[in-house]
């Protein structure tokens, strides 16, 4: 016989994880017996009784952790103790059950009975197959997957909204479900706003928002971005509506998009006019007399959008900080950019907040370029190669095809930037930073060795250079948001509190009576 | 920002009333404890996912162990908010007011009676073992051998409760502090709802009240601080929402209430709630023969 002893002080595991823990140490290969309890007399009596009292074991206290491993021969002790060990390092329930894996989903329905969720991520050659298994096991489906043909999204969507599912995707990168983020989404607040979104980005922007408000999220449906076209005809954001409008937690209801295919406005702003609850419509660009006259709440901006939803909410308007913009730092940097220095470039990982940055610079300038631009006399000729007023969507097809996307890895705009940064003609470079699941572990400090070397460029060069950036997450999110702030703001970054504000700190950086085209 | 749902009455004292600052003791999923600087009681910072309880504040949060707070981390109020670190704001002011006032033990106990029988019969079914309740198959020796203490010692003392033996109650009831598996050792938890039953006013085993609470004073040095804690607030009548009502339902309530609460009881820890319902039980059985 043989015993291992390894006395933990002031550890605490709930009881849960204790006693799930002792059961599997104690089905390890050979281990005779595992016990894994806190140190009190009485837990050291039964010890003694059983026979594996040892000095280590006399010296525990009633605060510690006990683990003891006992063994038929020498030469396993070790071996089952660093098993145990490996126990308690993956002691978290939830992680064990992510450990179990399947094959299929129909192994995964069968071995998850309760489950009614999958979110696929797969091939798109496979994506189709995979979510019409689950649909057909009664899960909603959230897919990540894209190249999907509208054709099967159409089947898929059609199919979940027949048998009352939803059906998230294809080209869904972001969802808060039962408080749990999914893919792309940041920690936010448990409330009473529900959102359904046709966009990642600008969906994480409005639930991050209405978390700084003061609000909460009860959750956040993603649709797809195609979901709006005329070929889908809306089926998952009406579907969404109704869901968040049968929802009793959700009170107020934000819908976040670009503007839908005109037909599907139509169905869409009639499902407003049906709702029981107050509906803020966020379409970036959209028509707002539309829908005022359907009883909706428009918003202009994402800002608009979260601060309309958390006052019709309850919060207290007294009590929310709006971050209104700094108006004498505009002045400041439009004193010290030069005639020269005219242009914005926006450079951005999340697509919606790229349009709103642009959007809000169309309203100043008409030269205003982009790889999105829904006008074909403003998109880029070359996506490398930037014209006046240009604002990129890293995230777009033009950028991520056979790469990951950026706000994974960030290499390619770090090389953007650095172009930019050259051009005498820039006065300001804004970019965002998304944190979250998902995301880069480190987004600004991927990103800092370029923006000093860019500063201090500019600065031989006898030229200042604004750099705005906007970090999207709130102060529960992973990485933590103060430090990623604080990095921004120690290399010289001037930091915008939403992505709203980003844009149109940018905007009136460079808008001189001069420069007013 | 974190808003904070309800609170314990004292708890909120604490906090309004003193400048309170102490260390964070642990992080467990849906709890986190903080030891008082002042004078090292344990406080807790729970879950939506759990019940008001003493010396309890519930926070909007649904999990608390993804936000890299650690054990010893500092822990201060500052204008109405309760800070950990830069890791965790709490703003108070939002949180309704909850204290645990235990009904009086009736003097018709026939509903009571029924309910007893009916809650047994669902602990002898659904109950979890592992504590109190001898599981059919021991996975360790350590584990038959410590269900065999409890199921002697807890006899012991429900059999000196029964019979008046004021003298040996004590000595009994301290042999089974800190005894079991858990963080909450199953002789604790048996003892909370014990002691529970004993501090209901009318009770007739109120006598041992006195005794309760010089078992408390002995105890400290046998089991976590944790367990302390609950085992204290007990012996003084305070405890957890749910086991507040189960006691209520049993009391008073009708068979379906009784069972409603105590399904609420048994999802506490892994079988604490079991050790717990089993330790109001054995007081009310003592309580309805001592009454005659």
């Amino acid at each position: 016989m043989s015993i291992k002893v390894v006395i933990k002080r002031n550890t605490y595991f709930d009881s849960v994880s204790l006693m799930s823990l002792s059961t599997k140490a104690n089905q390890i290969e050979g281990v005779e017996q595992a016990i894994i309890g806190m140190g009190t007399e009485m837990n050291k009596g039964v010890i003694r009784n059983v026979g594996l009292m040892t000095p280590e074991v006399e010296e525990a206290t009633a605060g510690d952790l006990m683990i003891i491993v006992k063994t038929a021969n020498a030469d396993e002790t070790e071996s089952a103790y660093l098993a145990v060990e490996e126990l308690l390092t993956n002691k978290n329930s939830a992680q064990a059950k992510s450990d179990i894996k399947y094959a299929t989903i129909d192994s995964a329905a069968q071995g998850i009975p309760d489950a009614n969720f999958a979110v696929i991520s797969v091939n798109g050659a496979f994506a189709v197959r995979e979510a019409r298994k689950a649909l057909e096991n009664d899960l909603h489906v959230m897919l990540f997957s894209d190249n999907v043909s509208v054709e099967d999204e159409v089947e898929l969507k059609t199919l979940a909204h027949n048998k009352g599912l939803l059906m998230m995707g294809p080209d869904c990168g972001t969802a808060i479900i039962g408080n749990t983020g999914l893919c792309f989404a940041n920690a936010v607040r448990k409330g009473s706003i529900g959102i359904v979104a046709a966009s990642g980005t600008g969906s994480q922007e409005v639930s991050v928002r209405v978390h700084d408000f003061g609000g909460g999220i009860t959750q956040l449906i993603g649709t797809g971005g195609r979901d709006l076209s005329k070929e889908v005809g809306g089926i998952m954001m009406l579907d969404g509506i109704k869901a968040l409008d049968a929802d009793e937690a959700t009170k107020v209801i934000v819908l976040v998009s670009k503007p839908p295919e005109a037909s599907v406005e139509k169905k869409v702003l009639a499902q407003i006019k049906e709702c029981s609850k107050p509906v803020v419509v966020y379409f970036i660009g959209g028509n707002e007399e539309a829908v005022v006259a359907a009883g909706g709440q428009f918003a202009k901006t994402s800002k608009e959008a979260a601060l309309k939803a958390v006052l019709l909410a309850g919060i207290d308007d007294a009590g929310i900080n709006k971050r209104a913009l700094n108006l004498p730092l505009i002045e400041e940097v439009r004193a010290k950019l030069s005639p020269e220095q005219k242009y914005i470039r926006g450079l951005f990982c999340g697509g919606t907040l790229c349009d709103e940055s642009m959007y809000l610079a169309m309203e100043k300038f008409n030269n205003v370029y982009s790889n999105i631009q829904k006008n074909p006399d403003f998109l880029l000729k070359n996506i490398n190669v930037s014209q006046e007023h240009t604002f990129i969507d890293f995230g777009d097809d033009d950028f991520t095809n056979g790469k990951p996307h950026p706000m994974i890895d960030p290499s390619s705009r770090i090389e953007r930037f650095l172009q930019e940064a050259k051009d005498p003609s820039v006065g300001v470079i804004v970019m965002d930073f998304v944190l979250g699941f998902g995301s880069h572990e480190d987004p600004v400090g991927v990103m800092l060795p370029a923006i000093i070397e860019a500063k201090q460029l500019a600065e031989k060069e006898g030229r200042h250079l604004e750099i705005i950036g906007y970090v999207l997450g709130t102060d529960i999110d992973k990485p933590n948001l103060e430090d990623q702030v604080k990095k921004l703001i120690d290399a010289g970054v001037t930091h915008a509190s939403s992505s709203t504000n980003a844009g149109l700190l940018a905007r009136e950086m460079v808008l001189k009576g001069d420069h007013h085209e | 920002m974190i808003h904070a749902k309800s609170g314990d009455n004292y708890f909120l004292q604490q906090l309004v009333d003193t400048e309170f600052t102490g260390t964070v003791h642990s992080v467990f999923k849906h709890a986190l404890n903080i030891r008082s600087v002042a004078d090292g009681e344990i406080f807790t910072l729970a879950t939506t996912a759990m019940d008001n309880a003493p010396n309890t504040l519930v926070i909007d949060l649904d999990i608390l162990d993804n936000l890299h707070i650690k054990q010893n981390d500092s822990v201060r109020m500052k204008r109405d908010q309760l800070l950990i670190e830069d890791k965790l704001q709490i703003a108070i002011e939002t949180a309704t007011c909850w204290q645990c006032h235990l009904p009086i033990y009736p003097s018709d106990t026939t509903k009571l009676k029924n309910n007893v029988v009916q809650v047994k019969r669902f602990i002898d079914l659904y109950g979890k073992s592992g504590g109190m309740k001898r599981s059919d198959s021991p996975v360790s020796e350590f584990e038959a051998e410590t269900s065999r203490l409890l199921k002697q010692r807890t006899t012991l003392l429900h059999d000196g409760l029964c019979n008046r033996r004021l003298d040996s109650f004590q000595q009994y009831a301290l042999d089974l502090v800190g005894l079991g598996p858990g963080l909450t050792p199953s002789g604790d938890d048996f003892l909370v709802g014990l002691f529970t039953i004993i501090r209901l006013e009318g009770s007739p085993c109120s006598i041992y009240q006195p005794l309760c609470e010089s078992v408390i004073k002995m105890m400290k040095p046998l089991t976590n601080d944790i367990s302390y804690t609950t085992l204290k607030k007990a012996a003084y009548g305070q405890v957890r929402e749910s086991i507040h009502s189960l006691v209520c339902a049993m009391l008073s309530g009708t068979e379906t209430e009784s069972i409603q609460a105590l399904k609420k009881v048994l999802a506490i820890g892994s079988s604490s709630g079991t050790d717990i319902a089993l330790g109001l039980i054995s007081g009310l059985e003592a309580n309805i023969k001592l009454g005659g």
